[in-house]
């Protein structure tokens, strides 16, 4: 037997349409969130006892829908269940008849746009004040945007971190080959063939460095929706490797490389070649 | 080889050498590593620089190679004043001008033996058909026909030795510089390029090989004698 927590906290839903209140039943109805659902092992057409709480008087309901929760951040660390029941049966089982928060409003697919809706709203009901959804969802996600802010700037840090990296791997790399750069210039290799050698390779091992970071970036990230995804039963994505991120990560890896090589190999080139091998 | 080969033996100078100095400015005292050399090498000849251990035969040789300016004196080769290039004049006429062979070969280490040898020939930009053409001819004539696809970790000493010398034919030189090419080798490798050297002066190549080789030296027809930095004697020049 079912003893849902915490109802005050839950929202109502007001279902609109032809038949507007539906029908008294014997049963009542509701739906569920998935979450519920799996903690509480129900599925559609089970009978349970909903109350306000523990030792309350309760009614018993029929689970006539299993609901999936939109990808909203705000709700990800909440570990609440939701419910969802007509709204005279909310009224009814907690004996508050006048204490709504908020109304969701649902409009059909070819009604008016959201936006006159909510200003006729706004217009006619004193007291009530219409938001779209979307602004309603980016209200509540200010501390998912401060958490995003604080991953952006990891990210920042360890690009740039990488980037010396690279920068002094480079470097490195390139100066191993000094004996090799003595001996193309002693063989009369031109200073400029000799560093558009070295910046051409280096290009090339950005861009399919790159590449592989992505890949890398692609298949973590996979792993980390998959994992959290579960463990919060939500479909949001928590980690996301856009075209855009990898178009930034390859040109800013091209850039670096291409500039670390011109300068290890100008370096080089400017030194007397029996000085490079160490004759 | 027809290609190495001279139209004619004659006294015609390919290399010519006028009190030329080298001074290495150390802290203190400077190094006075050449001293007033002069030299006449005539095309088609085999002349072997030896000495005693720093008596300036490799800085000899890099300043007869382009590698090295002299501090004073000037030096002709193949009717060009080289004393004075630019380095990237000085570069270029390395390439084109002057083969070198070195004691520790410097093949590029990625790139197989054919690719070794047609480097020098791209950069002075021989038309591909034609550099594909050349490396397998020398690779053949260094009798390397069947390792053109090798790298070097794949090669002994003496056949990359062997890279290196086809890799100095490349571009058609008119002077082949060697410093010690056996002194890597063990006596039977060295053997064989001893073979080599006198081969490739046969078909009308120009040497100049500095080596601490008796062997090597005795294979030369001429052998310059220099001890602290000037010749003490010049065996079997040349007439004048
Ligand atoms: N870069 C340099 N700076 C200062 N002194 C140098 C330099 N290169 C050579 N020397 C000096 O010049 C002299 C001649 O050197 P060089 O290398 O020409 O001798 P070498 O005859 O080739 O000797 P080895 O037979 O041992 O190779 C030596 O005293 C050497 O110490
Ligand atoms: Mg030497």
């Amino acid at each position: 037997m079912l003893k849902a927590r915490r109802l005050g906290a839950l929202l109502a839903a007001l279902v609109l349409g032809p038949g507007g209140v539906a029908a008294q039943a014997p049963w009542r109805s509701i739906t569920i969130d998935e979450r519920l659902a799996a903690a509480a092992g129900l599925t559609v057409g089970d009978r349970a006892v909903l109350a306000t709480g523990a030792g309350a008087p309760g009614d018993s309901v029929i689970v006539a829908g299993i609901t999936r929760r939109g990808a909203d951040p705000s709700e990800i660390a909440r570990s609440e269940f939701r419910v969802r029941l007509h709204l005279d049966h909310l009224q009814a089982l907690t004996g508050v008849g006048d204490r709504v928060g908020r109304f969701a409003v649902a409009t059909a697919p070819a009604a008016a746009s959201v936006d006159s809706a909510a200003a006729r709203i706004n217009a006619l009901a004193f007291g009530f004040r219409a938001y779209r959804a979307a602004d309603v969802a980016i209200e509540t996600s200010a501390t998912f945007r401060v958490v995003n802010r604080f991953h952006r700037a990891i990210g920042v840090i360890t690009i740039v971190a990488s980037a010396i990296f690279l920068l002094c791997i480079t470097l490195l790399k390139v100066d191993e080959r000094r004996r090799d750069v003595g001996a193309l210039r002693l063989l009369g290799i031109s200073r400029g063939t000799i560093v558009r050698a070295v910046v051409l390779e280096a290009a090339l091992i950005s861009v399919v460095g790159s590449l592989m970071g992505a890949a890398l970036g692609y298949g973590a990230s996979a792993l980390v929706n998959w994992h959290y995804q579960g463990v919060y039963s939500t479909p949001l994505r928590f980690a996301i490797v856009t075209p855009g991120i990898v178009a930034f990560a390859t040109l800013l890896s091209l850039t670096l490389g291409v500039v670390a090589g011109l300068l290890a190999a100008q370096r080089l080139v400017r030194q007397p070649p029996l000085e490079l091998v160490g004759r | 080889m027809s290609d190495t080969r001279p139209s004619r033996r004659s006294e015609e100078l390919v290399l010519s050498a006028r009190d030329v100095r080298r001074d290495y400015p150390v802290a203190g005292e400077p190094v006075h590593a050449v001293r007033g050399i002069s030299l006449d090498i005539a095309r088609g000849e085999y002349v072997a620089l030896v000495g005693p251990s720093g008596c300036g035969k490799s800085t000899l040789l890099n300043l007869l190679g382009a590698i090295d300016r002299p501090t004073s004196g000037t030096i002709t080769i193949a009717g060009r004043d080289i004393s004075s290039l630019s380095d990237a004049e000085a570069t270029r006429f390395r390439l084109t001008g002057i083969g070198f062979v070195f004691q520790r070969f410097y093949l590029m280490p990625t790139l197989t033996a054919a690719e070794n040898v047609q480097l020098p020939m791209a950069e002075a930009k021989v038309p591909r058909a034609e550099r594909e053409a050349r490396t397998e001819e020398l690779l053949g004539y260094v009798g390397l026909a069947g390792r053109s696809e090798h790298r070097p970790y794949q090669l002994s000493g003496g056949e990359q030795q062997r890279v290196a010398i086809a890799r100095a034919l490349a571009n058609r030189p008119a002077l082949l510089l060697a410093d010690e090419p056996t002194g890597e080798l063990d006596a039977r490798t060295g053997a064989e390029m001893i073979e080599m050297f006198a081969r490739l002066n046969a078909d009308g190549a120009t040497l100049v090989v500095v080596t601490h080789d008796e062997e090597l030296a005795k294979a030369a027809r001429r052998v310059v004698h220099l001890r602290d930095g000037v010749v003490v004697d010049d065996a079997g020049r040349a007439a004048p």
